[in-house]
């Protein structure tokens, strides 16, 4: 997430904000947010609702889960979908980014 | 499991950050995009 870190302003300079979300407790979310000074808004799901809902694969036979990435846009619809194919298996901001930009490009619309 | 689809409207999220403050993906709607990680584990 050091990355993510680095780029964050990248994003918010984008109208976009960050939601980083694990199976992890409050208090690891915590930790890791203060020992990382990590800007971006940590969600715990340690009853994996959101988990769930979303689809990350649990990889059985490594420890972790694969990572997932996704994007919506300002009326709620999904612009992007990563899910990795393994842990390394993650796009970079840049790819986000441009993405970003261009949906920003768009007139609003909202759905209600 | 089932997997979110492209160009479909994201299920809603209704979380607590770890400051306890109540947070709902529909906040952003008409402000923001939002980028959603779902991490590999961080230890």
């Amino acid at each position: 997430m050091a990355q993510l870190r680095q780029d964050y302003q990248r994003f918010v300079e984008l109208d976009t904000e960050v939601i980083v979300i694990g199976p992890e407790g409050p208090a690891s979310f915590s930790k890791y947010w203060q020992d990382h000074q990590l800007p971006f808004v940590g969600l715990p799901d340690p009853e994996h609702t959101v988990l769930k809902l979303y689809g990350q694969e649990v990889n059985l036979f490594k420890l972790g889960r694969l990572p997932a990435q996704l994007i919506v846009d300002r009326a709620g619809m999904v612009r992007y979908v990563h899910y990795g194919k393994s842990m390394a298996d993650i796009p970079e901001n840049q790819e986000l980014l441009a993405l970003l930009a261009e949906l920003n490009q768009e007139p609003a619309e909202i759905i209600h | 499991m089932s997997q979110v689809k492209l160009n479909t409207q994201a299920p809603e999220i209704s979380l607590q950050d770890f400051k306890s403050k109540a947070v709902r993906l529909s906040d952003y709607y008409g402000k923001k995009n939002v980028v959603l990680v779902f991490n590999r584990t961080f230890t």
